[in-house]
């Protein structure tokens, strides 16, 4: 530990150098501006300037990249609150009691808590990774087919009804998207399914286009309906002193950010969904230990401190697999991985001995672009905040051709548009039952892991269901899902004489 | 600043508009990579991409078109017009997918301009794995049909495939188990969740280095540079090799003096120093075919692995 200390001083003394400040800070722009814009992500945005950096030294190339990174993180949640349109997994959960506070006016400390959030979730972050790395990712390799089986279930299960409203609708929505993400080509054996024979079927459905269409163009069809008087008149214009949260904002945030940076570093060591998973659970757990549920949905700042933190300290640990192991767990520290290999470093076991000067540079890099992030986030909070100010006569169209644009640029597929438009549609008819977007979105990225984890763990039991209770860690997860779904029945039966009933709260 | 400006230009790059062509080439070429970027394809195309720019005298674009195991990128590369400004990365699957279902083309909608790269396939284990050779490994799983466990990085896909034409060959049998990419199918080794694993490199190869995970089959033709004492598996006495190929293709009906002036331009850029510097860095073993080797490479390996999947699917 104090050796790691030593040897982050050292980094320290490599990333502010002023080339690699330069690096950090350009990586720091274009990754909230990637962030920002919704459909290109932070994988595209680091594939399209790998070839930018082969003039560079890997250290600096890879500050620059990982600035882009952890960039588009902060950047991400910023389309969520102003416009309702998620542009990652990671923002989906934002989008919820974000755009609820920003139609309240309260657009400015939404941003401003999503930056600080962040800031406090990063610094934390890269102290787990300097300090735990090694054991965490022998952790980490403890997961096998069965355990992550076991963790999917108990996601599904247990986040499902992350909105609180109505259990039954919320498990109808994930069960859809569970339907939506068998689509395409089935994962183990490589047959098509549900395609009809369409070649852009076979790849599955889109994530970005169900969630850019649910959410965002959903919200434009529901404006569109309103009175045009009652339309302008619905968001209120900030004054200045209003821009930034409150004390007693920060007051409530506080907890909240921790939380959310302990989940969300814990669950970024987990192979797969982990931005999901990390931010979903965050809410859940606010709303629940709240002493004011009520508000969560209504524009509850916990709401959008606590997973935005998550998501960021799930982004720092997702690097430890990748710096320890050699292994990315996730699709962009895959492509940090390739941005490695092109500068002649290959991560794995042997690159804190071999590479140290790269490793505790970048690590100490990070820290520096966080810093740089919040500083750079927190002076565009009244320029976005007023981007509310345009009528929506105006901004709705402009909405709606942003969604078009960005989606097209995911896959450069016309076919992800009409999927997003198609879904638009359905999100503006579910929200007239009161059905939520959120749990669908859960069953469409969590179906398909799980499916390809259960067929897994059979195949390497031969086909004996006891793999799933054999294991320790698979069994905890198990038993942790029957007691959620038991316990409520038993508590139901005491409570019966009482107005309403609590499993459907609305 | 050096840096700066080369951001802006490949912003700039990607955002440009095609022109008309009159004399090859006029405007930028394009490269369709059937998957997403920051693959082993997407990566030895971009570099070989900035390189082969210099030779064409335009810049050479990668567009990532991923989805359905890269049948929607061939399709889009099949059906772009033969002038030569559409390009398509021709990679093992083209001659796999075809094979599986039905799709809208086969290697023989395009014509091959080069081959870039040939991946040795090889099977890893944990280095506290029972089996110290491969005439170990080969008499466990006669004794034990299907109870060795190994992983590939999807099924139907080329590792999966080697393992299936490697089980023929030493006539026994594999529990294969699929995964989604190499990645996590070595991650699996490394936790123990299954016995081996089939790649190619670099998977696998820092953990080598590292001592936690060694070659126990190579299917290449020659031992690897890198691990200069693992012996093939013909050396021991098996014979039987097997590789993927990374090459560059066009789409049927581009005129031949086009698919010259590429084969050209990429064979210089492969032969570049700045290029192969790169290559090595990457640990990959460029392997030149011209356009009618390439073809009959293809060729080959469509017959070879159609026969391979049929027997799979029955």
């Amino acid at each position: 530990m104090l050796e790691s200390l030593q040897q982050l001083a050292g980094g320290f003394g490599i990333a502010t150098s002023v080339d690699n400040l330069f690096y950090c800070l350009i990586g720091a722009i274009v990754g909230t501006l990637i962030g920002v814009l919704p459909g290109i992500g932070p994988i595209a945005g680091i594939a399209l300037l790998i070839p930018a950096t082969f003039s560079l030294n890997p250290t600096s190339a890879i500050i620059m990249l990982a600035g882009i990174y952890y960039g588009a993180m902060y950047g991400g949640s910023t389309t969520s609150i102003l416009l309702n349109v998620p542009g990652e997994t990671a923002s989906v959960i934002t989008c919820i009691d974000g755009y609820r506070m920003a139609q309240k006016g309260r657009a400015g400390p939404a941003l401003a808590i999503c930056a600080i959030g962040s800031f406090i979730a990063g610094t934390i972050g890269i102290f787990g990774l300097v300090a735990f790395a090694p054991p965490l990712a022998r952790a980490a390799l403890a997961f096998g087919p069965a355990e992550y089986f076991s963790l999917m279930v108990f996601g599904f299960v247990v986040l499902s009804n992350v909105t609180g409203t109505s259990l039954l609708k919320s498990l109808m929505m994930a069960l859809v998207g569970l339907i939506i993400g068998t689509i395409g080509l089935d994962p183990v054996k490589g047959d098509a399914r549900f395609t009809f024979g369409s070649m852009s079927l076979l790849s599955g459905i889109e994530f970005v286009a169900v969630a850019i269409g649910l959410f965002g163009i959903g919200e434009v069809l529901a404006n569109v309906e309103k009175p045009p008087a009652l339309l302008e008149g619905s968001v209120r214009v900030p004054q200045l002193r209003e821009l930034f949260p409150t004390r007693q904002d920060l007051r409530k945030s506080i907890k909240a950010i921790l939380r959310g940076t302990g989940i969300g570093f814990g669950v970024g060591l987990v192979p797969g969904p982990a931005p999901v998973i990390a931010t979903y659970s965050s809410y859940l757990i606010e709303k629940r230990i709240s002493k004011h549920p009520e508000e969560f949905g209504q524009g509850a700042i916990e709401g959008v401190a606590g997973p935005e933190s998550a998501n960021n300290a799930a982004c720092q640990s997702a690097f430890i697999p990748l710096f320890v192991l050699g292994i990315p767990f996730a699709p962009p520290t895959a492509i940090l991985l390739g941005a490695l290999l092109i500068h002649g470093v290959t991560p794995g076991p042997m690159m804190i001995s071999e590479h140290p000067q790269l490793f505790w540079g970048v690590i100490a890099s990070m820290y520096i672009g966080n810093f740089v992030l919040l500083l750079l986030n927190l002076p565009f909070v009244p320029l976005f905040a007023n981007i509310l100010r345009i009528p929506k006569r105006i901004l709705l169209p402009l909405v709606i051709l942003f969604c078009i644009t960005g989606m097209y640029s995911v896959n450069n597929s016309v076919f992800d548009i009409w999927v997003m438009l198609l879904f638009g549609g359905i999100g503006f008819s579910a929200g007239k039952g009161k059905f939520e977007g959120a749990p669908l979105l859960l069953g469409l990225v969590l179906g398909p892991k799980m499916e390809v984890a259960f067929r897994q763990s059979l195949m390497i039991s031969h086909g004996d269901f006891g793999i799933f209770t054999g294991r320790p860690i698979s069994l905890a997860f198990l038993l942790a899902t029957a007691l959620f779904l038991v316990i409520p029945l038993f508590r139901l039966g005491f409570k019966r004489p009482r107005k309403g009933g609590s499993a459907d709260r609305r | 600043m050096k840096g700066l400006t080369a951001i802006l230009i490949v912003f700039i790059m990607a955002l440009s508009v095609p022109a008309n062509a009159a004399d090859f080439p006029t405007k930028e070429v394009q490269i369709i990579i059937p998957w997403a970027a920051g693959g082993a394809t997407d990566l030895i195309f971009r570099a070989m991409g900035v390189t082969a720019g210099k030779y064409l005298n335009k810049a050479v674009v990668v567009v990532n078109r991923p989805g359905g195991g890269g049948a929607v990128g061939y399709t889009d590369g099949m059906k772009a017009k033969p002038d030569g400004y559409m390009l398509t990365a021709a990679v093992t699957p083209l001659c796999i997918l075809p094979h599986q279902t039905t799709t809208a083309f086969t290697y023989r909608d395009f014509e091959p301009i080069l081959n870039v790269v040939s991946d040795p396939s090889m099977f890893l284990v944990r280095s506290d794995a029972p089996w110290k050779d491969l005439r170990e490994f080969v008499d466990y799983a006669k004794k034990n049909p299907d109870m060795i466990t190994v992983g590939n990085s999807g099924a139907g896909g080329g590792v999966h495939l080697v393992a299936l034409a490697f089980e023929n060959a030493a006539g026994i049998q594999l529990n294969h188990i699929p995964f989604s990419g190499g990645g996590p199918s070595v991650t699996a080794l490394l936790g123990g969740h299954v016995n081996a694993v089939s790649v190619t490199p670099p998977e696998g190869v820092p953990q080598i280095k590292a001592g936690q995970l060694r070659v126990i089959a190579l299917f290449a033709n020659q031992r690897l540079a890198m691990f200069p004492d693992v012996p093939t598996v013909k050396e021991q006495g098996l014979n039987f090799t097997m590789g993927m190929w990374r090459g560059l293709a066009a789409p049927k009906g581009t005129p031949p003096d086009v698919i010259q002036k590429l084969h050209d331009s990429f064979k210089k850029a492969m032969d570049d120093p700045e290029f192969q510097a790169k290559a090595k860095e990457m640990s990959i073993l460029l392997s030149y075919l011209g356009p009618k080797d390439f073809g009959a490479l293809m060729a080959r390996d469509d017959e070879f692995l159609g026969k391979l999947i049929k027997g799979m699917k029955k």
